[in-house]
């Protein structure tokens, strides 16, 4: 034991002696100080934003209320005033952004037709969109297994070109070599990888949930499963040099070649048309309604609204519960585009997990955008929310369309306010396919390891 | 450098070698056709995405003008309302390199009184796969060639240097500028190798439109863009292995400089300029917007103080004492003042907005003397027309279009329709429809594109500058090495 331990404690002086390996350790470093100030800049702005809508929400209340005469019907302001629909997300998002920086959380909904207001998105700058995101999900799943690479690349094929190996061999079995080589390098990378995520947590205020766990966890067995393709790329008898290739090929493959591959196909497999028709349709079907008698409208709005069908409205004259009944058509003509194109979306959501199952790492770094809330199936289900909220804006304010009530007469402080969702998926659930992803994939590497040494 | 034939033999002598002990490296082979065929595949995915793309949009585009020109009878305030969709054209070499297309709306819904965002951009149909980038020519040029290149030259003189043969070469008649030249031609020849489908492929693609001659000045300075790109990514790969002392070191060097340059780099300088200059959220900016317009007054208010004041300027200006006795409708005057005052709120928040990328994307620029692979990019996309000013130019377009229909319409309400207490049950006939521009984005002149992305050519010139003084160098320290064994 005590021998294994002078083993370990000399490796580890060997590997941190290397100017190469202390030059990436303080980058990593780096990386990772500076992706948690940023984490800890996204949780701030994302408050500032909600409270902004929230805010505005207030503010513009009171305006519409002090510029209108009380016995303004309640319609004609409503007609300006938009709801704050914040869906904030869980702390853990600040770590791993997805499309954060794209949607916004904070929607702001007025009664009106809701297609064309669910896919407003957030003011991001496209050039810098384009050019990836830089996050500590990325830092932890994609950039800390290439140090992981580059320190274990000549495990075993360094010693034997430097002529060690043999040297080494009359004192330790191999074995335990390999061993103590392994543990000291899993020392400083878990070393790394520990203080990166640490200093996420604490920078982005994040309590140790189930969330956090699962997202810790995953980290922990993505690195696990680079050691375990590193070990089996150094049991083979090629030189460091191969093993560099061969190592950095697979980083390439598993890291931007599937999800580009994936991506491609995805696109391909599952085209979008609905996302311009929905508009189209939405709009042909609101403004329709203006050359048509109230009554056909009223018809296709009693249909979705039984509950409202005893309503008089007159043929002659604009009333509100018209108005908003003919927003109400954009939306039914645009509902089949609209379903049509959330199925496509999940369709391309539920095709991308499956089959990023194949490459762990990219399972793992699609698992921690489910567990942080910014995937597209977040996206999906913050819109329904915002559906069901429009929904029961309707039904708050229907009524008062109907019976022309005047704004000193409206309950404002009874309007409902929007209730975010939770996910419908545990956070087990949403990490345990990566994770099992990731424990089949270290054993198969190191099964193709054993194999390689055996052969 | 050496013109004469013997010294060019000598160069091609020792290319030739390079090129065979390459042929010879499994994996080398094995990369080539990879990169090749992935070019290939890119090049037929991007090309059926922007096929099915645009035959999309020309079936709404057309669909969207014949519900315009069909209208019924309608008021003109009605159609301000109604609206009109617009759609950005593809620039012809979108496919090669989609720039931020993806994460810009390709559509805009313009009406009266607001100003929408341009929507459904690819970006937010996609899953978190794509944040990895997306498989495009230009991404297998400017990422994965680079690997490829490394590969096949890492070990150009390394390898004659652990082999013992450097000094033979050496001694043996060649000098250090012929040895590192045939190097370099070698490694290059690689390169060029595998871009010899994707090059194919968009000529076969874009054949049909290289009779405008735009297309064609387009192509060639997309060929020299990565001409010299890949040329710089030769040059350091072959001074890398000129200058350490073996293989391994010189193969983890270029590597860790690749996934800095390639990988770190970009999404670094993204996430820099966006703390250096944040942009106000969409919350923030409706807030915005929605006060400076709460200030601004309300047409549909009855004692709006603007609009009184608006009015007691044109009973003045038209020397009468009624609104019903002036020589227009006065609803539509007001409609159209009202659109005035809105829009310049709207294009003021815009434009403030516009000026912050700018200066995030300026960030960027300079982060290309950092990353050659953000110069590369940033220049490939403006040649594209898939560029940040080629979006812009598509949103600024957009709402100039939509205010000079919108203006146009309250012209027809101020001077077809007659004033009375409701004028909405009249209505213009359906051949006033007919009677609008129809829109359309050019991509921005290849000249100014040019002009505007010059630290971007200046990044370049460096990336192939520094690598050559390099060699430079190196050439020296050989020839000590041929002295030393000579003497």
């Amino acid at each position: 034991m005590r021998a294994w331990t002078r083993l370990l404690a000399l490796d580890l002086k060997r590997l941190t002696r290397s100017a190469g390996t202390a030059a990436a350790v303080i980058l990593l470093l780096v990386l990772g100080t500076y992706g948690a100030w940023r984490a800890r800049q996204n949780v701030e702005a994302a408050e500032a934003s909600r409270a902004a809508a929230e805010t505005a929400y207030n503010d513009q209340l009171d305006f519409l209320l002090s510029v209108y005469p009380p016995t303004t019907e309640a319609g004609e302001v409503l007609y300006y005033l938009a709801f704050p629909a914040s869906q904030p997300r869980p702390p853990v998002a600040a770590l791993a952004r997805g499309r954060a920086a794209v949607e916004t959380e904070n929607l702001r909904i007025r009664l009106l037709a809701l297609e064309g207001q669910l896919y407003e998105h957030e003011t991001v700058n496209p050039r810098l969109a384009a050019a990836g995101t830089l996050d500590l999900a990325f830092l932890l799943i994609a950039l800390l297994p290439l140090f992981i690479i580059a320190v274990s690349y000549d495990l075993v094929s360094g010693e034997r070109e430097g002529g060690t190996w043999n040297l080494v061999r009359l004192f330790a079995p191999p074995r335990r070599l390999l061993a103590a080589k392994l543990a000291s390098r899993a020392i400083l990378v878990g070393a790394v990888a520990a203080f990166v995520m640490a200093a996420g947590a604490v920078m982005a205020g994040i309590g140790l949930d189930g969330r956090a766990g699962w997202m810790f966890a995953l980290v922990a067995l993505n690195t696990v499963f680079w050691f375990a393709v590193c070990l089996a790329v150094a049991e083979g008898r090629q030189s460091s040099v191969a093993g560099a290739m061969i190592l950095a090929g697979i980083w390439v493959v598993l890291t931007i070649l599937a999800p580009a591959a994936l991506s491609l196909a995805n696109a391909v497999l599952h085209p979008v048309p609905e996302a311009l028709e929905l508009t189209v349709h939405q709009r042909q079907g609101y403004h329709e309604a203006w050359d048509l008698p109230p009554s056909a409208t009223m018809e296709s709005f009693y249909r979705d609204y039984p509950e409202w069908s005893d309503q008089d409205v007159p043929e002659d004259v604009f009333t509100w519960g018209w108005y908003y009944a003919m927003n109400h058509r954009g939306d039914q003509a645009a509902r089949e585009a609209s379903r049509a194109y959330r199925d496509t979306l999940r369709q391309r959501e539920a095709w991308a997990r499956r089959w990023s199952l194949f490459a762990p790492p990219l399972a793992a770094q699609l698992a921690l955008d489910r567990l942080a809330g910014t995937d597209l199936a977040a996206r999906l289900e913050t819109q329904d929310a915002v559906r069901r909220f429009h929904e029961r804006l309707k039904a708050h304010f229907f009524p008062d369309f109907f019976a022309a009530t005047p704004i000193d007469a409206v309950a404002w402080d009874e309007v409902p306010v929007f209730e975010p969702v939770t996910p419908a998926e545990s956070p087990a659930r949403a990490g345990f396919p990566a994770a099992i992803a990731l424990i089949l994939g270290s054993g198969l590497a190191l099964g193709v390891g054993a194999r390689r040494a055996g052969a | 450098m050496h013109t004469s034939p013997a010294g060019l033999t000598n160069t091609l002598r020792i290319a030739r070698q390079q090129l065979g002990a390459v042929r010879e490296d499994g994996a080398v082979v094995f990369l080539l056709a990879l990169v090749a065929a992935l070019g290939l595949v890119a090049a037929l995915g991007a090309r059926h995405q922007e096929a099915e793309e645009s035959g999309q949009r020309a079936r709404y585009q057309a669909m969207v003008d014949r519900q315009w020109v069909e209208q019924p009878e309608r008021h003109p305030h009605r159609v301000i309302h109604y609206g009109f969709l617009v759609f950005r054209e593809q620039a012809p070499l979108e496919f090669f390199d989609p720039g931020v297309s993806d994460y810009t709306g390709t559509s805009i819904f313009l009406e009266g009184h607001r100003q929408n965002t341009a929507n459904f951009g690819e970006a937010r149909h996609a899953t978190g796969l794509s944040r990895f980038g997306r498989l495009t020519p230009a991404s297998v040029l400017a990422l994965l060639l680079p690997l490829l290149v490394v590969a096949a030259g890492f070990a150009a003189v390394s390898r004659e240097r652990e082999g013992g043969t450097l000094g033979v070469l050496l001694t043996a008649g060649a000098t250090p500028t012929q040895l590192l030249a045939g190097k370099v031609l070698a490694t290059g020849a690689v390169g060029a190798l595998a871009t010899l489908p994707v090059a194919l492929a968009i000529a076969a693609f874009i054949w049909p439109g290289l009779d405008s001659p735009a297309s064609g000045v387009r192509l060639g300075a997309l060929a020299a863009i990565y001409g010299v790109y890949l040329a710089g990514w030769v040059l350091l790969t072959v001074l890398v292995s000129a200058v350490r002392t073996s293989s391994r070191s010189a193969l983890a060097q270029l590597l860790a400089l690749w996934v800095v340059i390639c990988i770190a780099a970009p999404r670094m300088a993204a996430s820099v300029a966006g703390a250096l200059h944040p942009l106000p959220s969409r919350a923030e900016l409706t807030a915005q917007v929605e006060e400076a317009l709460n200030q601004a007054g309300d047409s549909h208010r009855p004692d709006d103080p603007f609009f009184r004041s608006l009015r007691d300027e044109y009973l003045e200006r038209y020397d009468v004492t009624t609104v019903e006795d002036l020589p227009m409708n006065w609803r539509g005057v007001v409609s159209y003042e009202a659109e005035a005052v809105t829009s310049q709120i709207f294009e003021d928040h815009r434009q403030e907005l516009v000026a912050g990328h700018l200066r995030q994307n300026r960030v960027m620029a300079w982060s290309g003397l950092l990353s050659p692979y953000l110069a590369a990019r940033d220049l490939s996309m403006g040649v594209a027309g898939s560029g940040p000013g080629a979006m812009e130019a598509f949103l600024a377009e957009a709402e100039t279009h939509r205010y000079t229909i919108i203006q146009r319409l309250n012209e027809l309400h101020m001077h077809e329709i007659r004033y009375e207490e409701n004028d909405r049950s009249q209505r213009l006939r359906p051949q006033h429809w007919a009677e609008f521009p129809v829109f359309g984005t050019e991509p921005p002149p290849l000249g100014g594109v040019l002009t505007d992305r010059s630290v971007s050519l200046a990044a370049l010139g460096l990336w192939i500058g520094l690598p050559l003084a390099g060699l430079g160098f190196a050439r020296r320290r050989l020839s000590r090495v041929g002295a030393g064994r000579s003497g």
